[in-house]
Order: C-alpha cells, then structure tokens, then sequence
C-alpha cells in the first residue's frame, strides 16, 4: 500500500551535524517507552554527556483547566481523575477538600476515615507502581511483575468499593457516597498482613544489586535549594533532605490522629528516593491498619453518616430525597444547576502521592468555578529535569526520570 | 528420562502438519501480534496491567515492542492531542505492513469526555482504526477481547494478497 | 431573533438566576487576628506598598504593586522565610475591566504558613519574572504566556509550554471558547494533511447529545451483530460470538468456557 500523502517533513532536516563544537541533538520521545508518557527531551550531548537539556511538555495538555469553567462542581469531579491516574482518589480529595473550605462544610468522621483508607490505598498503588515501572526501566523485569501482582490485589478492593479499576470517582463533595463493602476490612487486612514480606522480596532483588546501585548511587543528585527552588515537593523533597509533609505538618482529615513517621533522606540522588519510596509504603501500611481500627470504632459508636449535612450545596441522602419533597427539589436543583459557593477564593494542598497537590478556585458566586488553577507535583519535577540532567549521561536520563515519578495527565493537565 | 506420552494424531500433538499457505501465515501473524506501546495516558496504564501478571498479554504471542519498525499493531491508549496528532501519523507510517490500529478507550475513539480544544476529537481522524475499545478506562479483558477479534479478523484474510489500502482520506 | 451573547465572556453561564439572588461571601478575617501574618504584614509594609490585606480560609492575601513583585518575593524568601513558590498564574478579568489579576501563591516551611501575593495589569503589560528567584517560575510563566498571553520581563525563554509553537489563541481566556476556534478545529488536519484535506475529513463532531441514525448499523452490537445494510428491527437472534472459529484454529488448542476454572478470590 502506497503511504498516505502527508505534509509532514523528515523530522531532522533542520539540524547539521557537522557542526564545529562536535555538539549532537537528541530527540527523546514524545513516545518513549521509559519516558512515563509523553515527555519529549532534546538533549545536547558531547559525547554521551548531557550538556542542555530542554524538556518539551504539553503532549497530553487536554484543557481541564478550561474544562472546568465550564462545568459544575459536581461535574468537574470525575475530570479529576485523569490528572494523576495513577492515584485517582487523591487527585478527587484534593478537589472535595478545595471546594468544602469553600463552602465551609464538615465532613462526617466515619467519611473522613473512608477517605483516609482511600488516600493511603491510592498512594500505595501509587508507589507499586512507580516501583514496578521504574524498575522496568533500568531492566529488572521480575519486581515489575511482582509489584504489579499487588497492585491488582489493591485494585480489586478499589473496584469492590467504587466498581472502577483506574479512575475511581469514590469521592463527592461533602463525603463519600457509599460505606465500604463487607471485604473490604479482610481483604485489605490480607493484603497488609502479606505486604511486608512483599517489600522485603523487592529490596532483596534491588538492594544489594550491583547494577540497580550502579544506575542509582550518586545519579541524579539534586540539593535542598535546587529542590526549593524548583518548587519540588512530595517524596522529590524528602529524599532531598526536607522533612516537609503535608499530612504531618498541615494535617488534614483525621491524620493528627494518626502516629506515623515521614522518611527523608540528604543525599538527593536516585537511590535516596527509591529509599524514601520504600519507607513511604510500610509507612502506609501502618496508617492503613490504624484506619481500619478508626473504622471499627466509629461501626461501634454508630456514627454512619457518610455525606456531610448543607442542603444548600450537597444532595440529602437517597432515602430523604426518594421520601421527603424538599429534599428531592433540591437535590433537582443541585443536579440541574450546581450549588453556588460564595464569593471567594481558595487555595488547598494536600500531599498527594507525587507531592503537594494543590487546587485554586476562584469562585464568583455562580455555579462554575470563575477560574481554577491545578498546581500539580509532576509539573516542577519535569522541570527541574532542566537543571539536573545536564553533566549526566545518556543512560542516567532513563533512571533520572524514572525516579522523578512523573505522570503526564498531571503535568500537562 | 520421563516418558511423555504424545498422541501424534490428536490436534496440536503432529510434528507434522498439512495446512494451506494461508493458514499457516495466518497463524503466524494472528498468534505473534507485537504491539507498539503507545500508551498516551490513563488506558496506557491499563494496557501496562495486561502486559503484566495477572492478565499476562504473552500467552497471545502478544509482546510489547518500543519501536514501530517491530510492531504490527498500534493500540491507542489515551487522549490524542493535537499537538502529538502529527506524531501518530509518522509512528503510523513507520510500522511495516500489515499492520493495524486498536484504539481503546473513550479518548482515543471519539475525544471522550474531553471535548476541549486541544483533543482531537478520535484517533480515526489521522490514522485508520480497526478496532474500537470502549470504556474510560477499558478493563484489561476488554484489551484481550479486542486482541482476540483481532487474532479473528487477521485469520478471515487471505495472507498472500497485499493488505488492502485502509481509507481513511 | 436569535438570543444576544456576550462576545466578551463566552464560557458557560447558568441560565437561571434568581432576581433577588445575592452570593454570601467567604468570610475575610483581619490580618490582626494571626500574629505571624500580622508579623509578616507588617515587615512587608515597612517597605513596599500594600493595598490591601486580610486573611481568607487560613491564608493571607496580599495586593501589592505590580512594579514591586520582584522585590516583595525576594523579601518574603530571604527575609520572612517563604522559601517556596507554590504556584502562580492569572485570572481573566478583561470582560470587567480590562485587566488581569495575577497571584503567586507562596509556602513558608518553618512557620507553616501560605499567603498569596497578588496584583492587576492591564491588558497588554507585562509582568516582572521572578525566574531567577525561584526557578520554578521559569515554567510558570510560561504556561501563563501560553494560558492568557502575559508576557514576563527578563524570562530567558518565553516560548508556549503546553500548547505547539504555532498555535494561535490563548485558550484560558474568557473570550475563547472551550471548543476552539476555527484555527484549533483544523489544527492536525491542516498540519499533516493540509487544508486541501479539510473537504475529506470533515469536520469534529463536538456536540454530545448527536445522534446519529447510522451508527446502529457501523457500530457492532455486541451478541446482536448482523451483516452491514441489513434493517435493524431489534429483535435481531443472539448471534453467539466465539472468539475462535467453528471449525477450530490452527494449532491452537479450542478453548471452551466449561472446561476454564473460574477463581472466586484472586488474593487466595
């Protein structure tokens, strides 16, 4: 078959290559399998060493900024889910817990501690799978099967809960829509009880490995100004030498109930944030067992209110608005038109599994967010890439990036 | 040494076999579908989860190759922009033939839920499609079922006849 | 007569609104009542200008000079410790009066506290950068260029971020719709087929609720699948669809759904 006629031109005809400083341009991506996405990266290399790096992002920029001055709150909610995909939950409590300082609402605490199972779930998914690619990457292919065997088991107690796999939507504003499924203690509680021999398997493949040390040890070290400086946060800062997170320092939901430690590292290379990861997630695990007790407690005081109680801006619950005639016209109202949060403005972070994940809503009293700025991790630690790959070599980009934990619906939003 | 006990005239178990031309390139093609791994946003992650323990996409002679030049089938996962649109189309021309086009997922199909100005509103608007996926994100066994109905549609051609040009202008 | 729209404002708008309707306010707390915002306020009005200040959902919101936003950034990092640059980028105010309002949203790690410095421009001004404070910025104003056009002062690279080099429009703005425009409409069609092309393809289908009396005979009912052209009357036979032919597949063993095992818990 004849190939289609197109106008496109062969890629590099512009760029010489007998140029006097023996200087060579590299495109990398904007399809790369280790690029996590559509990162694309012109290098300048002498030799194999990097001396300009210039990423070019925007490949999956799909508008959700401007998707959300067009939708209702409500609406925007499953629009969320398709920034950080990897964690969807966290990128929709970000958005809830942006929108009910807004509107000045309590969440129940039985919600709260969902949420809290939720989060913690999605971050430990959220770093499996960071390992499993990352690991993939630099060539071990056994602990990327292995961390994705997990991730399905976490993935299986999500969908029981909310029925998605990858794009959860289990979070609304005001709470959470449903109470978790009888399973779902068990099967979580299986998986924990499981979960630190798991992590011991993965570093006994990792740790010790002359060739993951090799790629890891000393590779990528980035400084605590230069991470300030590029606004890094997340597990980028920690492993930086900055014990600075979010849950610890400016707690939200129920986590100043919560004991648990925040890993940080200083020495800033790759290694220190495959470290940082790994604590990360017996951390987790340990939050998890915690919530499941919160969990119990509130089954044992009969607090079962999941959605917080503002009939001015959130839906009564099913059984008010099949049964009392209020009820159902508001909730026809707030279906119809959105609810209407004051005039004001709001900027929230949470730490996301990435990093500080933050929403700014402007909102002008109307039913559309007048303007909402989405302040994603991924963005600056694609960024910093500008300064940091320059004096590595070619091989070093692929763990560099690896490491970073970039996820392009984020960055590009 | 252990003895295994083969019946040669039952299927699969005759080192010899009689087949057509057709068949048996059928067979080769249809059981060794090398994709492109093209994952451009939230399906490509679903489409790493395939490839990987559970669903496990090698037992369909399905392995994912990173350059175009090896691959036979380019699934789509994801929203296609416009500004990677250009990209598809040169990753298109790259793949040698036969060659052909899964597209998965909401995005990839129809533009999706993003009906913004920097989607292209479906894939086939730049490349030809074969297989449309539904779902945002499509499971893991929608991707095999496609895979499978891929296996099926490549067995129904004639293998030695040149592949049809695909219209898509 | 067709219904007057705005030309100025062209994002969705909520069709109803009551006459007597009054937005409450998200209620703004004085400076005063936190004494390390007080603090901070006042060493920040000891030598810059502010216009106005009050506290609004636990963080501080300053308005400052735009001429003064290099200086007031480099005093909140090196003297009042906020060390961070979270994020910053505009808002569209040009329907109302013709400016844009511009916020940096600043994190001090050792006091644990937020505030955001903001100011207007009009239309056409440029900002100061404040790339070489925090380099972050770098990338941030350049998606505002990209985003709203503002342009930053002394950027060592302002290009579009997100959006291609030859695109036309700054999508974030109000006056753009969230569709695109004719430019965004053809924009891969022209690019890699050329205009000629735009006949052949078509043009997007953007609206949702389109249905189309064709699609029932393109598309594959999954089960009811009958040959193309044939009239669809909805009581179509289930037509049973194997994964493998009748006869077998070559080589491959025949895969029957009664001889697979089913697993109940995956996690067993």
């Amino acid at each position: 078959m004849a190939q289609v006629k197109n106008r496109l031109t062969p890629f590099f005809e512009n760029i010489t290559f007998d140029r006097e400083d023996n200087e060579l341009i590299l495109n990398f991506g904007p399809q790369h399998p280790s690029a996590h996405g559509q990162l694309r990266l012109m290098l300048h290399l002498q030799q194999e060493q990097i001396v300009k790096a210039h990423p070019d992002v925007g490949y999956l920029h799909r508008g959700m900024e401007k998707m959300a001055e067009n939708m209702i709150y409500n609406e925007f909610m499953p629009t969320t889910d398709r920034m950080d995909y990897i964690a969807s939950s966290s990128n929709n409590y970000g958005f809830a817990l942006a929108v009910e300082k807004l509107i000045d609402v309590e969440v129940p605490r039985r919600a709260k501690v969902i949420r809290m199972m939720l989060l913690e779930i999605n971050r430990l998914m959220s770093h499996l799978f960071w390992l499993a690619t990352t690991a993939l990457d630099i060539g071990a292919m056994t602990v990327f099967l292995y961390a994705f065997r997990e991730r399905e088991y976490l993935m299986d107690i999500i969908e029981g809960y909310c029925g998605a796999r990858l794009t959860h939507a289990a979070i609304r504003i005001g709470g959470v829509p449903l109470d978790i499924q009888d399973s779902f203690i068990t099967q979580l509680r299986t998986f924990l009880d499981k979960l630190p021999a798991n992590i011991k398997d993965y570093e006994d493949l990792l740790d010790t490995n002359r060739i993951w040390l090799m790629r890891m040890e000393e590779v990528g070290t980035i400084s605590t100004e230069m991470a300030l400086s590029w606004g890094c946060t997340g597990p980028m800062l920690r492993a930086s030498g900055v014990q600075w997170d979010i849950r610890k320092e400016e707690p939200y939901e129920l986590y100043d109930e919560i004991e648990f430690n925040v890993p940080y590292s200083d020495k800033g290379d790759n290694f220190a944030r495959y470290r940082v990861y790994m604590e990360e997630m017996r951390e987790t695990a340990k939050i998890l067992y915690q919530t499941i007790d919160m969990y119990e407690e509130t089954v044992k005081n009969g607090q079962t209110e999941l959605m917080a109680h503002a009939p001015k801006y959130i839906s009564a619950p099913k059984l008010d608005i099949m049964t009392q005639n209020y009820s159902l016209m508001q909730h026809f109202v707030l279906v119809t038109q959105g609810m209407r949060p004051p005039v004001g403005e709001v900027y929230i972070a949470t730490e996301s599994p990435k990093g500080e994940l933050g929403f700014f809503i402007n909102s002008q009293g109307g039913p559309y967010p007048y303007r909402l700025k989405l302040r994603a991790p991924s963005f600056w630690h694609t960024g910093i890439l500008t300064d940091l790959l320059p004096g590595h070599y070619i091989p070093d980009v692929v763990s560099i990036i690896g490491t970073t934990n970039i996820v392009f619906g984020e960055v590009d939003r | 040494m252990a003895q295994h006990k083969v019946n040669y005239t039952q299927d699969g178990g005759l080192p010899v076999a009689l087949t057509s031309i057709d068949k048996i390139v059928n067979w080769g093609r249809s059981n060794s579908i090398w994709a492109l791994t093209y994952g451009l946003a939230c399906c490509g992650i679903e489409m790493m989860a395939s490839g990987a323990s559970r669903f496990d996409f090698d037992r369909y002679g399905t392995i994912f190759r990173a350059s175009p030049r090896q691959a036979d089938v380019m699934i789509v996962a994801g929203t296609l922009t416009k500004k990677h649109a250009e990209f598809i189309k040169r990753l298109y021309d790259q793949m040698t033939e036969p060659r052909w086009v899964i597209s998965m997922g909401s995005c990839a199909n129809t533009g999706g839920m993003f009906n913004t100005y920097a989607t292209v509103q479906g894939c086939d608007r730049v490349i030809p499609v074969d297989l449309y996926l539904p779902g945002c994100a499509p499971r893991p066994e929608t991707l095999q079922y496609g895979v499978m109905l891929l296996q099926k549609k490549i067995r129904a051609n004639k293998a030695g006849n040149a592949q049809k040009p695909k219209r898509l202008m | 007569m067709r219904a007057y729209t705005p030309k100025d404002d062209v994002q969705a708008k909520s069709y109803y609104t009551d006459r007597y309707y009054v937005a409450p306010q998200v209620p703004k707390q004085e400076v005063e009542t936190d004494e390390v915002f007080a603090a901070d306020l006042a060493a920040l009005k000891a030598k810059f200008e502010v216009k106005e200040s009050f506290i609004q959902v636990g963080q501080m919101v300053v308005y400052i000079n735009a001429n003064d936003i290099y200086g007031v950034l480099e005093f909140l990092r090196d003297e009042l410790t906020y060390t961070q640059l979270s994020e910053m980028s505009a808002i569209d105010w040009l329907a109302k009066d013709n400016t844009f309002e511009i916020f940096y949203q600043m994190l001090s790690m050792t006091k644990r506290k937020r505030l955001r410095i903001k100011f207007f421009i009009n239309k056409g001004e440029a900002v100061d950068s404040v790339e070489s404070l925090f380099r972050c910025a770098d990338w941030s104003e350049r998606e505002m260029f990209d985003m709203f056009g503002i342009e930053a002062n002394n950027h060592p690279f302002m290009k579009r971020i997100l959006l291609p080099y030859d695109w036309q429009g700054n999508p974030l703005l109000k006056t753009y719709p969230l569709e695109g425009d004719e430019f965004a409409a053809w924009y891969e069609v022209d690019k890699i087929y050329g205009k000629e092309a735009r006949d052949v393809i078509g043009p997007e289908i953007r609206d949702t609720a389109r249905v189309d009396r064709y699609d029932s005979e393109r598309f594959a009912r999954l089960g009811f699948e009958v040959p193309k052209g044939t009239e669809i009357t909805g009581n179509e036979e289930p037509n049973k669809q194997d994964y493998q032919e009748e006869g077998g597949v070559f080589l491959v063993k025949k895969f029957t759904k009664d001889a697979s095992k089913i697993i109940d818990d995956p996690q067993r």
